[in-house]
């Protein structure tokens, strides 16, 4: 059996005729003038903006904004990463000019000259 | 003597065939939609019962439901121009009432979180009125969820299908079909000693 007829034994026909009751519109045709002369009256009402319904106006602007300016930060860092790498690609690729430095040999004086020579002389054999 | 003008009018329409009213209702809209504020009065006095009860079965009180009521006549009002004639007025209008009933529901719950009531209030307009299976209905009906409530009321009481109720809360067909089980099995089993004494 489905619940719509398992609902609608007596018992939840009673249940059903309840709800009627509890949810039943005003009888009376004094009451549905009254509604539809307060429905009219408020036609002519200046549209009122709550503050939230103020915001909730601002919210997709404000959303825009937003997007637009991560947007631009996004690509401003990826150009500065970019421009970052090209310069350190570029720094690798150009050979450095490195100062050239010309050694001077210092003149030897007297003893100390013999001295050098002696010691950067090849060891003579001396077994021949 | 207007209003009583209206009410003949009301009342010839009543005897109108279904596709002679659905032409009148059209002219109403057309004529509404070109700013003539006596084809919207027209309007209202036409869908004012329908648009309280699909009110009524989403809010928690009478005041409410006529809130609700005024409130989606005024969306509709303004929306009117989007409205495409050939279309049923009232599923329209039953849609912009709903959702206007739903948005005073939020409303009320954000305002009245801090202050739970100790006992649930009866939605009665004469509490005095109640008998018992009212009493016990109205306290059972409270333990349902809102969305429960509003799909058995909509249902059973005013007659709606899922695929209406669906459309007006929201929701999937199915999904109303599912509050409508389980909220006919909650108020089965809420109401269990009252029916077996009963």
């Amino acid at each position: 059996m489905s619940d719509h007829l398992k609902l609608h034994d007596e018992n939840d026909e009673r249940i059903t005729a309840g709800l009627r009751k509890l949810y039943a519109a005003p009888e009376g045709d004094a009451y549905w003038r009254s509604l539809e002369a307060q429905v009219l009256s408020r036609l002519t009402e200046p549209p009122t903006v709550a503050w939230w319904d103020e915001l909730d106006h601002w919210m997709r602007p404000a959303l825009v904004a937003a997007a637009v300016l991560l947007l631009a930060t996004g690509v401003a860092m990826v150009r500065s990463y970019q421009a970052e790498q090209e310069l350190a690609y570029e720094d690798m690729l150009t050979p450095t000019a490195l100062p050239v430095e010309t050694a001077v040999r210092p003149v030897l004086q007297g003893r100390e000259g013999t001295f050098r020579y002696l010691m950067t002389k090849p060891p003579v054999n001396r077994t021949r | 003597m207007t209003a009583a003008i209206a009410f003949e009018h009301q009342g010839a329409l009543l005897m109108m065939s279904d596709a002679a009213k659905r032409a009148t209702e059209r002219d109403h809209v057309i004529a509404a939609q070109q700013g003539s504020e006596t084809a919207f009065a027209e309007l209202v006095r036409l869908h004012q019962r329908r648009a309280y009860a699909v009110a009524r079965a989403i809010v928690l009180s009478h005041e409410d439901a006529e809130d609700a009521v005024q409130d989606g006549f005024l969306h509709a009002y303004r929306a009117l121009d989007r409205f495409r004639s050939d279309q049923p007025f009232g599923a329209w209008l039953n849609r912009i009432v709903a959702n206007a009933a739903l948005d005073l529901v939020r409303r009320r719950k954000v305002r009245d979180a801090d202050e739970l009531p100790e006992t649930f209030a009866l939605p009665f307009r004469d509490p005095g009125e109640a008998d018992e299976l009212r009493t016990r209905l109205s306290e059972a009906v409270m333990h349902l969820t809102e969305r429960q409530r509003s799909v058995i009321v909509l249902h059973d009481v005013e007659g709606f299908t899922h695929g209406e109720i669906g459309s007006m809360l929201g929701i999937p067909e199915g999904t109303a079909r599912s509050d409508l089980h389980h909220a006919r099995a909650a108020l089965r089993r809420l109401l269990t000693d009252f029916r077996s004494n009963s």
